[in-house]
């Protein structure tokens, strides 16, 4: 038995698929719940960076692997760097791989390191062909080093840059293209950047190849009034998700099928039953989509 | 145009230092000024900086109130940004920092207060290690013992304060202020091992013999120079430190 209680070898196969259901994302203050209550939800993701030392985090990740299909969601590689990976903190994502082997490795269209500096928060690129190539590279090397495909994820973003020459969603494309990686598709973050840049979201949507889209995120996002009387939106993942993201989930596995699809919170994190009920929800609009389907196909 | 890593140095000025001349050139204005999006990242990169240090240093927060631990870490963060991403690894700068500023010196003893969080948090992150291999260390022959070299666990630091820093952080976190009005800063210095044990993390006061043997002993002097300089129950320290896994492996110091 495992100091949790766990009894060592059940649950679920090392490296097992995630299902194309809704699940959420795994903060520090459900841990005990999700251990002892094991709710019904069909898989979690977290955070990397939150387990990459020992002690009881790892502790207690491990322990619900046993019970629950994991992802895991890194935000430090900083696939968009000039400057390459940081090595060491690759070597301890891939340890960390290795112990709870995940249904999913993802990471972000975006950097946050340079100068050996870690910024600590998803950067903006600017989208052109030196910074495809930069992030090509960069995913090549978290790729052949954890031995298996990664998704990217678009980022939402506060700002573009003046010599942006390519469409975000061409962008995600041609790393998709290049890599061999697939697509995480955060519908929150589409419609976030679509409101701060004003464009459609749709557009966004149907110029991303169904075929690389192997996992969704939806979130709440906050509406600031900035000094001037413009608006500006921040994916703080600090609410419930927003009508119009689930209008986009809808459109999104209406293209994509459904995929698995994560209800992520971050801060002000409720207790575990809303979060489960905005799981629902979302697994509500993907069986909604896949009824659509079958009634296509027949 | 800048290159990408031009771009990124200019971004990580406006972000972290808060200049954002030269990352602005670059950036789309379309309603909103250059500067005024860049601050919002700046405002993120500061709040997630800045709640990293307040896990870390929840009694520093306490004993300086959330202004100026809010000032203290926007200036500390400027000067030391972290390293890498595993931010449960950030911090270890911070006590230093403290230590410097001019408006702490009515606190001389929050620096140390700092060194002793940051340590229960080192001890709470530090990587799992496989239990020391007892078989392995019994097979050593006697002929060798004395050439044997310890390895510490890496959840243990050695810590000696002048101020109770222990019990200085505990009544700050039990907002009590009537024990903290108890405690003499004055008292004396006190030695303290911090690991991770079985049960959690763990600080133990030692006097100041156990701690010369334990500094020795963690920094990697072999048996025979430990218990030259050691006192009577040397064996028992020795033993203590393998029960309570603070020791994670030994080597053979080269003949």
């Amino acid at each position: 038995m495992s100091p949790l209680g766990v009894p060592a070898g059940s649950g679920y196969p090392a490296g097992a698929p995630i299902q194309a259901s809704a699940g959420i994302g795994l903060r520090f203050p459900h841990h005990a719940a999700m251990l002892a209550e094991r709710p019904p939800v069909a898989w979690l993701e977290v955070h990397a960076e939150n387990y990459m030392g020992g002690g009881a985090a790892l502790a207690y990740l491990t322990a619900i692997r046993q019970h629950y299909p994991l992802s895991l969601h890194a935000v430090g590689l900083s696939l968009g760097s000039a400057d390459g990976l940081d090595r060491r903190h690759l070597e301890r994502l891939a340890t960390l791989v290795d112990r709870i082997e995940p249904g999913l490795v993802s990471e972000h269209l975006a950097w946050s390191i340079t100068g050996g500096h870690y910024v600590a928060d998803l950067l903006p690129l600017p989208l052109t062909e030196e910074a495809l190539d930069v992030v090509c590279r960069n995913v090549d090397v978290m790729q052949t080093r954890l031995g298996r495909t990664i998704l990217v994820e678009n980022p939402s973003t506060c700002l573009r840059f003046r010599h942006s020459t390519i469409p975000e969603w061409e962008f995600l494309t041609a790393v998709a293209a290049r890599t061999g990686c697939g697509l995480l598709c955060d519908v929150n973050n589409i419609a976030v950047s679509a409101a701060n840049h004003g464009f459609d979201p749709l557009q966004y949507l149907h110029g991303l190849p169904p075929a690389c889209v192997g996992e969704i995120h939806v979130a709440g996002h906050s509406v600031h009034t900035l000094p001037g009387g413009r608006t500006i939106r921040i994916d703080d993942h600090g609410s419930r998700v927003s009508d119009a993201v689930w209008g986009l989930l809808a459109a999104a596995t209406a293209r994509f099928g459904a995929v698995p699809t994560l209800v992520e919170w971050d801060n002000d994190i409720p207790p575990l039953p809303v979060l489960l009920a905005e799981a629902d929800a979302a697994q509500q609009v993907l069986d909604r989509a896949t009824g659509v389907r079958h009634a296509l196909a027949a | 145009m800048p290159s990408l890593r031009e771009l990124q140095a200019d971004i990580a000025r406006a972000v972290l230092l808060g200049e954002p001349e030269a990352a602005a050139v670059h950036v789309m204005a379309d309603g909103i000024a250059a500067e005024q999006r860049l601050a919002l990242y700046q405002g993120n990169v500061r709040a997630a900086l800045t709640t990293a240090l307040r896990l870390t240093f929840p009694a520093v927060e306490r004993l300086v109130g959330v202004e100026f631990f809010t000032m203290a870490a926007a200036r500390c963060l400027r000067a030391h940004p972290p390293c890498s991403a595993w931010l449960d690894q950030y911090g270890a700068a911070f006590p230093g920092f403290l230590g410097a500023m001019p408006e702490c010196a009515t606190l001389p003893y929050l620096a140390d207060v700092a060194r002793f969080e940051h340590a229960l948090s080192v001890a709470a992150h530090a990587p799992d290690e496989p239990a020391l291999d007892l078989a392995a260390l019994a097979a050593v022959p006697p002929s060798r013992h004395a050439a044997l070299r310890f390895r510490a666990h890496p959840s243990v630091t050695l810590l000696r304060c002048d101020a109770p820093v222990d019990a200085i952080a505990d009544a700050a976190l039990a907002d009590d202020a009537d024990a903290l009005a108890a405690i003499d800063p004055c008292a004396g210095p006190v030695h303290l091992v911090v690991h991770r044990g079985a049960e959690g993390v763990v600080t133990e006061r030692i006097d100041a013999m156990d701690y010369c043997f334990l500094d020795r002993l963690f920094g990697g002097a072999t048996l025979a120079a430990l218990l030259e300089a050691a006192g009577a129950d040397a064996a028992g320290l020795l033993a203590h430190q393998f029960i309570t896994g603070r020791i994670a492996g030994f080597s053979e110091a080269d003949p």
